[in-house]
């Protein structure tokens, strides 16, 4: 049995979606906010998941961090050393996937060269008629970036595990790798 | 002290951060390569080692793997309240073996200390044995 830690970093533009994504998960599709409050700084939500067929789990410390641009430079100082990421924007806002290379340069001085693994989530699936973001296209810039690519409605609660789930396996797989590896050295 | 294991001495892991059954903390201070102790994710990772008796310590030698930056606290004895910070150094990275680092602390006695690893190259590190040198 292992328990594993991961500093989950949830980024992307303001009002897409990422406090409502995080509540639902957390709270087991419990809690969606209907009224909008904007994160103005950094909350941080703690939620285990067992990793199917091991006795084994991951504790993923999500960091929801504020989407505003006159706030991320402050919330940034909170972001620390991620271990994952899961970077949100609107389906029905083109702008803010176009904002998402933005935010992947930012996560990247935050990184220190080390490999973190992400997911990218389109949330608000279920305003089909409004989507400006074609799933290929998502599909398509989320794979040359090495994420991992979601849909999700927080407000119908849709798919809103599937990106945590993902990463926690992620990691997962990461530390198993870690542990062949370092199983195989020879001494100093 | 060199010699023989620091188990053997009856020194003890008294705290360590992380937690893998099949790695546990013992295994530090085993006097064994192949065993090792390995963190779970997230910086800082620590661990205390617990001497049988306050001990003059010149050195302590790490072999680690991953580690990019470890700190070492003392206490000068069981009724200190509070770790004193004793050195810190930067490990390089290697790759296909393991990390040896000898670390100089003066001399000075010790009933425990404390290593702080506070950043690694990687987001898992393990240590494989630490042993102390009067």
């Amino acid at each position: 049995m292992v328990k594993l830690r991961a500093r989950c970093l949830l980024l992307g533009d303001p009002a897409v979606g990422k406090s409502a994504l995080s509540h639902i998960f957390h709270s087991d599709g419990t809690l969606f906010q209907k009224n909008y409050s904007m994160t103005t700084g950094v909350e941080l939500l703690m939620k285990c998941v067992n990793i199917p067929e091991t006795n084994d789990s991951v504790e993923l410390y999500i960091i929801d961090s504020a989407g505003k641009e006159t706030l991320v430079e402050t919330c940034e100082k909170m972001w620390g050393e991620p271990s994952l990421l899961c970077l949100v924007f609107d389906l029905t806002s083109e702008h803010s996937f176009a904002n998402c290379s933005r935010w992947m340069e930012r996560v990247r001085v935050h990184c220190h060269g080390l490999h973190v693994p992400g997911v990218l989530v389109g949330n608000k699936s279920d305003l089909s008629t409004r989507r400006e973001v074609q799933a290929s296209m998502a599909q398509e810039w989320a794979q040359s970036q090495g994420l991992e690519y979601h849909e999700t409605s927080a407000k119908e609660m849709e798919n809103c595990d599937a990106p945590f789930l993902s990463l926690a396996r992620i990691f997962h797989s990461l530390y198993h790798e870690c542990r062949e590896t370092i199983q195989s050295l020879s001494p100093g | 002290m060199t010699e023989a294991s620091l188990s053997l001495l009856g020194a003890k892991v008294v705290v360590a951060t992380s937690s893998d059954e099949n790695h546990p903390p013992e295994n530090i201070i085993d006097g064994n390569t192949n065993t090792f102790w390995m963190s779970t994710g997230m910086f800082p990772q620590e661990f205390i080692i617990r001497l049988p008796e306050p001990t003059m310590v010149s050195a302590v030698t790490v072999d680690s793997y991953n580690v990019k930056h470890l700190k070492i606290e003392k206490k000068m004895s069981q009724n200190a309240s509070q770790f004193e910070f004793a050195t810190q150094k930067e490990f390089q990275n290697t790759e296909g073996h393991l990390q040896s680092n000898a670390i100089s602390l003066n001399g000075s006695s010790a009933t425990d200390l404390r290593f702080i690893i506070t950043t690694g190259h990687d987001h898992f590190v393990s240590v494989h044995r630490v042993t102390v040198q009067n």
